[in-house]
Protein backbone atom coordinates (compact mmCIF):
# COMPACT_ATOMS: atom_id res chain seq x y z
CA UNK A 1 0.00 0.00 0.00
CA UNK A 2 1.50 3.36 -1.02
CA UNK A 3 0.45 6.99 -0.94
CA UNK A 4 1.60 8.16 -4.34
CA UNK A 5 1.21 11.68 -5.71
CA UNK A 6 -1.90 13.47 -4.52
CA UNK A 7 -3.74 10.27 -3.73
CA UNK A 8 -4.63 10.20 -0.05
CA UNK A 9 -5.62 6.78 1.22
CA UNK A 10 -8.87 6.31 3.09
CA UNK A 11 -8.83 6.35 6.89
CA UNK A 12 -9.16 2.56 7.06
CA UNK A 13 -6.33 2.07 4.55
CA UNK A 14 -4.19 4.49 6.52
CA UNK A 15 -4.85 2.61 9.76
CA UNK A 16 -4.24 -0.75 8.07
CA UNK A 17 -0.98 0.47 6.56
CA UNK A 18 0.26 1.74 9.92
CA UNK A 19 -0.65 -1.55 11.62
CA UNK A 20 1.31 -3.41 8.93
CA UNK A 21 4.28 -1.16 9.76
CA UNK A 22 4.32 0.66 6.43
CA UNK A 23 6.70 3.66 7.02
CA UNK A 24 5.02 5.74 4.33
CA UNK A 25 1.62 5.38 6.02
CA UNK A 26 3.11 6.08 9.42
CA UNK A 27 4.57 9.33 8.10
CA UNK A 28 1.28 10.24 6.44
CA UNK A 29 -0.61 9.74 9.70
CA UNK A 30 1.93 11.92 11.47
CA UNK A 31 1.64 14.66 8.83
CA UNK A 32 -2.14 14.62 9.07
CA UNK A 33 -2.42 14.99 12.84
CA UNK A 34 0.92 16.30 14.13
CA UNK A 35 0.08 20.02 14.13
CA UNK A 36 -3.26 19.51 15.88
CA UNK A 37 -1.77 17.21 18.48
CA UNK A 38 1.21 19.47 19.03
CA UNK A 39 -1.31 22.17 19.86
CA UNK A 40 -2.78 19.86 22.52
CA UNK A 41 0.69 19.09 23.89
CA UNK A 42 1.63 22.76 24.13
CA UNK A 43 -1.57 23.53 26.02
CA UNK A 44 -0.83 20.96 28.71
CA UNK A 45 2.94 21.08 28.87
CA UNK A 46 4.97 23.45 30.98
CA UNK A 47 7.36 24.21 28.17
CA UNK A 48 8.17 23.28 24.54
CA UNK A 49 10.64 20.61 25.60
CA UNK A 50 7.98 18.77 27.58
CA UNK A 51 5.54 19.20 24.68
CA UNK A 52 8.05 17.52 22.35
CA UNK A 53 8.44 14.58 24.74
CA UNK A 54 4.67 14.17 25.05
CA UNK A 55 4.33 14.44 21.28
CA UNK A 56 6.81 11.61 20.73
CA UNK A 57 5.35 9.41 23.45
CA UNK A 58 1.80 10.09 22.23
CA UNK A 59 2.46 9.14 18.61
CA UNK A 60 4.23 5.92 19.61
CA UNK A 61 1.16 5.07 21.71
CA UNK A 62 -1.11 5.83 18.76
CA UNK A 63 0.82 3.49 16.43
CA UNK A 64 0.86 0.74 19.04
CA UNK A 65 -2.82 1.13 19.91
CA UNK A 66 -4.11 1.25 16.32
CA UNK A 67 -5.10 -2.46 16.27
CA UNK A 68 -7.42 -1.68 19.20
CA UNK A 69 -9.19 1.15 17.38
CA UNK A 70 -12.80 0.27 16.65
CA UNK A 71 -14.18 2.60 14.02
CA UNK A 72 -17.10 3.52 16.24
CA UNK A 73 -16.18 7.14 16.92
CA UNK A 74 -14.05 9.84 15.35
CA UNK A 75 -10.47 8.80 14.66
CA UNK A 76 -9.20 12.29 15.44
CA UNK A 77 -11.12 12.26 18.72
CA UNK A 78 -9.53 8.91 19.59
CA UNK A 79 -6.04 10.28 18.87
CA UNK A 80 -6.75 13.44 20.83
CA UNK A 81 -7.80 11.41 23.89
CA UNK A 82 -4.51 9.52 23.73
CA UNK A 83 -2.62 12.82 23.68
CA UNK A 84 -4.60 14.31 26.55
CA UNK A 85 -4.00 11.19 28.65
CA UNK A 86 -0.32 11.11 27.70
CA UNK A 87 0.05 14.77 28.68
CA UNK A 88 -1.48 14.08 32.08
CA UNK A 89 0.62 10.94 32.62
CA UNK A 90 3.74 12.85 31.66
CA UNK A 91 2.96 15.51 34.20
CA UNK A 92 2.26 12.87 36.87
CA UNK A 93 5.56 11.14 36.20
CA UNK A 94 7.38 14.40 36.44
CA UNK A 95 5.90 15.63 39.64
CA UNK A 96 4.99 12.25 41.19
CA UNK A 97 2.70 13.95 43.62
CA UNK A 98 1.46 17.41 43.66
CA UNK A 99 -0.50 19.14 46.35
CA UNK A 100 -3.97 20.06 45.46
CA UNK A 101 -5.59 22.23 48.01
CA UNK A 102 -9.32 22.22 48.01
CA UNK A 103 -10.63 25.73 48.11
CA UNK A 104 -14.01 27.22 48.28
CA UNK A 105 -15.43 27.51 44.81
CA UNK A 106 -15.38 31.07 43.68
CA UNK A 107 -18.30 32.07 41.60
CA UNK A 108 -16.39 33.42 38.66
CA UNK A 109 -18.62 33.63 35.69
CA UNK A 110 -17.31 32.56 32.33
CA UNK A 111 -18.25 35.93 30.89
CA UNK A 112 -15.54 37.46 33.07
CA UNK A 113 -13.06 35.57 30.89
CA UNK A 114 -14.71 36.79 27.71
CA UNK A 115 -11.89 39.30 27.39
CA UNK A 116 -9.81 36.36 26.20
CA UNK A 117 -12.01 36.03 23.11
CA UNK A 118 -10.62 39.20 21.63
CA UNK A 119 -7.05 37.98 21.98
CA UNK A 120 -5.07 36.04 19.43
CA UNK A 121 -4.66 32.32 20.12
CA UNK A 122 -0.97 32.75 20.84
CA UNK A 123 -1.69 35.38 23.49
CA UNK A 124 -4.41 33.25 25.04
CA UNK A 125 -1.98 30.40 25.22
CA UNK A 126 0.60 32.60 26.92
CA UNK A 127 -1.93 33.56 29.54
CA UNK A 128 -3.01 29.92 30.08
CA UNK A 129 0.63 28.95 30.44
CA UNK A 130 0.94 31.26 33.42
CA UNK A 131 -1.34 28.91 35.36
CA UNK A 132 0.23 26.29 37.59
CA UNK A 133 0.26 22.79 35.99
CA UNK A 134 -2.55 21.51 38.24
CA UNK A 135 -4.85 24.41 37.39
CA UNK A 136 -3.94 24.25 33.74
CA UNK A 137 -4.86 20.58 33.52
CA UNK A 138 -8.28 21.04 35.03
CA UNK A 139 -8.90 24.20 33.00
CA UNK A 140 -7.90 22.51 29.73
CA UNK A 141 -9.88 19.37 30.46
CA UNK A 142 -13.06 21.15 31.49
CA UNK A 143 -13.13 24.39 29.52
CA UNK A 144 -11.34 23.37 26.31
CA UNK A 145 -11.90 19.60 25.96
CA UNK A 146 -15.35 19.61 27.56
CA UNK A 147 -14.82 16.86 30.15
CA UNK A 148 -17.20 16.81 33.12
CA UNK A 149 -15.84 17.15 36.66
CA UNK A 150 -16.67 13.49 37.22
CA UNK A 151 -14.54 12.49 34.25
CA UNK A 152 -11.75 14.82 35.31
CA UNK A 153 -11.84 13.32 38.78
CA UNK A 154 -11.36 9.86 37.26
CA UNK A 155 -8.60 10.94 34.89
CA UNK A 156 -6.61 12.83 37.49
CA UNK A 157 -7.41 10.60 40.44
CA UNK A 158 -8.93 13.40 42.47
CA UNK A 159 -12.36 14.09 43.87
CA UNK A 160 -15.03 15.87 41.91
CA UNK A 161 -14.97 18.65 44.50
CA UNK A 162 -11.26 19.15 44.05
CA UNK A 163 -11.72 19.36 40.29
CA UNK A 164 -14.36 22.05 40.75
CA UNK A 165 -12.28 24.06 43.21
CA UNK A 166 -9.17 23.78 40.99
CA UNK A 167 -11.15 25.15 38.09
CA UNK A 168 -12.52 28.00 40.15
CA UNK A 169 -9.06 28.90 41.29
CA UNK A 170 -7.69 28.69 37.75
CA UNK A 171 -10.39 31.05 36.55
CA UNK A 172 -9.60 33.42 39.42
CA UNK A 173 -5.93 33.48 38.47
CA UNK A 174 -6.78 34.04 34.81
CA UNK A 175 -9.08 36.91 35.73
CA UNK A 176 -6.29 38.58 37.64
CA UNK A 177 -3.86 38.10 34.76
CA UNK A 178 -6.34 39.63 32.32
CA UNK A 179 -6.97 42.57 34.66
CA UNK A 180 -3.25 43.19 35.09
CA UNK A 181 -2.70 43.07 31.33
CA UNK A 182 -5.64 45.37 30.66
CA UNK A 183 -4.50 47.93 33.23
CA UNK A 184 -0.91 47.85 31.94
CA UNK A 185 -2.20 48.35 28.40
CA UNK A 186 -4.27 51.34 29.53
CA UNK A 187 -1.28 52.91 31.28
CA UNK A 188 0.78 52.39 28.10
CA UNK A 189 -1.80 54.36 26.14
CA UNK B 1 -15.37 36.16 16.64
CA UNK B 2 -14.64 32.66 17.92
CA UNK B 3 -14.65 32.07 21.65
CA UNK B 4 -11.32 31.55 23.42
CA UNK B 5 -12.34 27.95 24.17
CA UNK B 6 -12.78 27.24 20.48
CA UNK B 7 -9.54 29.02 19.64
CA UNK B 8 -7.67 26.92 22.17
CA UNK B 9 -9.35 23.69 21.02
CA UNK B 10 -8.42 24.33 17.39
CA UNK B 11 -4.96 25.60 18.21
CA UNK B 12 -2.35 24.04 15.95
CA UNK B 13 1.43 24.35 15.85
CA UNK B 14 4.09 22.72 13.73
CA UNK B 15 6.32 20.47 15.79
CA UNK B 16 10.09 20.52 15.27
CA UNK B 17 11.52 18.03 12.74
CA UNK B 18 13.42 16.32 15.56
CA UNK B 19 10.14 14.97 16.97
CA UNK B 20 9.38 12.95 13.84
CA UNK B 21 13.03 11.78 13.59
CA UNK B 22 12.78 10.38 17.13
CA UNK B 23 9.42 8.74 16.45
CA UNK B 24 10.76 7.16 13.23
CA UNK B 25 13.77 5.79 15.09
CA UNK B 26 11.54 4.34 17.80
CA UNK B 27 9.30 2.72 15.20
CA UNK B 28 12.28 1.22 13.35
CA UNK B 29 13.74 -0.18 16.58
CA UNK B 30 10.36 -1.65 17.43
CA UNK B 31 10.07 -3.20 13.96
CA UNK B 32 13.52 -4.77 14.24
CA UNK B 33 12.74 -6.11 17.71
CA UNK B 34 9.41 -7.52 16.54
CA UNK B 35 11.03 -9.17 13.52
CA UNK B 36 13.77 -10.64 15.69
CA UNK B 37 11.24 -11.98 18.18
CA UNK B 38 9.11 -13.42 15.39
CA UNK B 39 12.13 -15.08 13.76
CA UNK B 40 13.34 -16.33 17.11
CA UNK B 41 9.99 -17.81 17.99
CA UNK B 42 9.66 -19.47 14.56
CA UNK B 43 13.11 -21.03 14.78
CA UNK B 44 12.42 -22.08 18.33
CA UNK B 45 9.20 -23.87 17.42
CA UNK B 46 10.76 -25.51 14.36
CA UNK B 47 13.61 -26.81 16.51
CA UNK B 48 11.17 -28.20 19.07
CA UNK B 49 9.09 -29.87 16.34
CA UNK B 50 12.18 -31.39 14.70
CA UNK B 51 13.56 -32.63 18.02
CA UNK B 52 10.20 -34.18 18.91
CA UNK B 53 10.04 -36.01 15.58
CA UNK B 54 13.57 -37.36 16.00
CA UNK B 55 12.81 -38.54 19.55
CA UNK B 56 9.57 -40.23 18.43
CA UNK B 57 11.30 -41.91 15.50
CA UNK B 58 14.26 -43.20 17.54
CA UNK B 59 11.99 -44.22 20.41
CA UNK B 60 9.63 -46.20 18.20
CA UNK B 61 12.59 -47.89 16.49
CA UNK B 62 14.07 -49.09 19.79
CA UNK B 63 10.67 -50.19 21.12
CA UNK B 64 10.14 -52.23 17.95
CA UNK B 65 13.56 -53.89 18.27
CA UNK B 66 12.88 -54.66 21.92
CA UNK B 67 9.52 -56.24 21.08
CA UNK B 68 11.11 -58.44 18.41
CA UNK B 69 13.73 -59.61 20.87
CA UNK B 70 11.09 -60.37 23.49
CA UNK B 71 8.75 -62.34 21.22
CA UNK B 72 11.43 -64.21 19.24
CA UNK B 73 14.71 -64.38 21.10
CA UNK B 74 16.15 -66.88 18.58
CA UNK B 75 15.40 -64.76 15.57
CA UNK B 76 16.37 -61.46 17.17
CA UNK B 77 19.33 -61.00 14.91
CA UNK B 78 17.29 -61.63 11.76
CA UNK B 79 16.06 -58.13 10.95
CA UNK B 80 14.39 -59.05 7.65
CA UNK B 81 11.42 -60.88 9.25
CA UNK B 82 9.06 -59.02 11.54
CA UNK B 83 7.52 -60.94 14.46
CA UNK B 84 4.02 -60.47 13.04
CA UNK B 85 5.06 -61.82 9.65
CA UNK B 86 6.81 -64.77 11.25
CA UNK B 87 3.76 -65.62 13.35
CA UNK B 88 1.44 -65.43 10.34
CA UNK B 89 3.72 -67.61 8.28
CA UNK B 90 3.96 -70.25 10.99
CA UNK B 91 0.19 -70.31 11.41
CA UNK B 92 -0.34 -70.77 7.67
CA UNK B 93 2.16 -73.63 7.66
CA UNK B 94 0.48 -75.25 10.58
CA UNK B 95 -2.95 -75.05 8.95
CA UNK B 96 -1.75 -76.46 5.65
CA UNK B 97 0.03 -79.31 7.38
CA UNK B 98 -3.01 -80.14 9.49
CA UNK B 99 -5.30 -80.09 6.48
CA UNK B 100 -2.90 -82.40 4.66
CA UNK B 101 -2.82 -84.89 7.49
CA UNK B 102 -6.47 -84.89 8.55
CA UNK B 103 -8.34 -84.64 5.24
CA UNK B 104 -10.24 -87.97 4.78
CA UNK B 105 -11.09 -87.20 1.16
CA UNK B 106 -7.46 -86.97 0.26
CA UNK B 107 -6.74 -90.18 2.15
CA UNK B 108 -9.34 -92.07 0.08
CA UNK B 109 -7.80 -90.82 -3.14
CA UNK B 110 -4.43 -92.06 -2.02
CA UNK B 111 -5.86 -95.49 -1.22
CA UNK B 112 -7.02 -95.74 -4.77
CA UNK B 113 -3.57 -94.95 -6.00
CA UNK B 114 -0.84 -97.52 -6.50
CA UNK B 115 1.32 -97.13 -3.43
CA UNK B 116 3.64 -100.03 -4.19
CA UNK B 117 6.09 -97.85 -6.12
CA UNK B 118 6.49 -95.33 -3.33
CA UNK B 119 9.29 -95.46 -0.85
CA UNK B 120 7.38 -95.03 2.40
CA UNK B 121 9.06 -94.06 5.63
CA UNK B 122 8.40 -96.40 8.55
CA UNK B 123 8.44 -93.88 11.40
CA UNK B 124 8.06 -90.14 12.04
CA UNK B 125 10.58 -88.11 10.15
CA UNK B 126 11.71 -84.61 11.05
CA UNK B 127 12.32 -81.91 8.44
CA UNK B 128 13.16 -78.21 8.78
CA UNK B 129 10.13 -75.94 8.40
CA UNK B 130 10.16 -72.58 6.57
CA UNK B 131 11.28 -70.76 9.73
CA UNK B 132 13.85 -73.41 10.54
CA UNK B 133 11.57 -75.00 13.08
CA UNK B 134 11.52 -78.80 13.29
CA UNK B 135 8.42 -80.30 11.59
CA UNK B 136 7.53 -83.88 12.42
CA UNK B 137 5.79 -85.76 9.61
CA UNK B 138 4.02 -89.04 10.33
CA UNK B 139 4.38 -92.00 7.92
CA UNK B 140 0.76 -91.47 6.89
CA UNK B 141 1.26 -87.78 6.12
CA UNK B 142 4.48 -88.58 4.30
CA UNK B 143 2.56 -91.04 2.09
CA UNK B 144 0.06 -88.34 1.22
CA UNK B 145 2.77 -85.80 0.42
CA UNK B 146 4.63 -88.15 -1.88
CA UNK B 147 1.39 -89.23 -3.57
CA UNK B 148 0.71 -85.60 -4.45
CA UNK B 149 3.30 -85.84 -7.21
CA UNK B 150 1.31 -88.51 -9.05
CA UNK B 151 -0.85 -87.17 -11.83
CA UNK B 152 -3.39 -90.04 -11.59
CA UNK B 153 -5.88 -89.97 -10.00
CA UNK B 154 -6.19 -86.16 -10.38
CA UNK B 155 -6.03 -84.37 -6.99
CA UNK B 156 -6.47 -80.60 -7.66
CA UNK B 157 -7.09 -79.50 -4.05
CA UNK B 158 -4.40 -81.72 -2.61
CA UNK B 159 -1.81 -80.70 -5.21
CA UNK B 160 -2.61 -77.03 -4.68
CA UNK B 161 -2.01 -77.33 -0.93
CA UNK B 162 1.27 -79.15 -1.34
CA UNK B 163 2.40 -76.70 -4.02
CA UNK B 164 1.66 -73.78 -1.69
CA UNK B 165 3.63 -75.40 1.09
CA UNK B 166 6.51 -76.10 -1.28
CA UNK B 167 6.57 -72.44 -2.32
CA UNK B 168 6.76 -71.32 1.30
CA UNK B 169 9.60 -73.75 1.89
CA UNK B 170 11.56 -72.60 -1.17
CA UNK B 171 11.08 -68.87 -0.44
CA UNK B 172 12.22 -69.29 3.14
CA UNK B 173 15.43 -67.40 3.92
CA UNK B 174 15.85 -69.15 7.26
CA UNK B 175 16.05 -72.75 6.01
CA UNK B 176 16.85 -72.52 2.32
CA UNK B 177 16.49 -75.75 0.38
CA UNK B 178 16.53 -76.61 -3.29
CA UNK B 179 14.71 -79.87 -2.63
CA UNK B 180 10.95 -80.30 -2.66
CA UNK B 181 9.09 -81.63 0.36
CA UNK B 182 8.54 -85.02 -1.28
CA UNK B 183 12.28 -85.29 -1.98
CA UNK B 184 13.08 -84.53 1.66
CA UNK B 185 10.73 -87.29 2.79
CA UNK B 186 12.20 -89.79 0.36
CA UNK B 187 15.74 -88.95 1.50
CA UNK B 188 14.65 -89.32 5.11
CA UNK B 189 13.00 -92.64 4.25
CA UNK B 190 16.18 -93.96 2.58
CA UNK B 191 18.22 -92.95 5.64
CA UNK B 192 15.67 -94.73 7.79
CA UNK B 193 16.10 -97.96 5.77
CA UNK B 194 19.88 -97.78 5.94
CA UNK B 195 19.71 -97.44 9.70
Amino acid sequence: MTATGNHIPSESDLIKGCIEGNPEMQKLLYDLYSSKMYGVCLRYAENAEDANDVMQEGFIKVYRSLPKFRSEGSFEGWIRRIFVNTSIEHYRKKTKKYNITEVQENTIEDNELSALDSLATKDILNIINELSPGYKQVFNLHVVEGYSHKEIAEILGITEGTSKSQLARAKGVLKKIIETRTSSNKSDE
Amino acid sequence: MASFEKKLYDFEAIPPQQVWDNIREDLQDEKVTNLYNRKKSKTYYFAIAAASLVIIFIGSYFIKIKNIQKTNPGVASNKTISPEKMKDSMMVNQKILESIIHNPKEKQEIVANDLSAINLPKKYITVAGPEGQPVKISPKAATLIIAADNEFPPKPVWSKKISKWQKIMLSSTVSPTSAGLADLIEIASVNDKIE
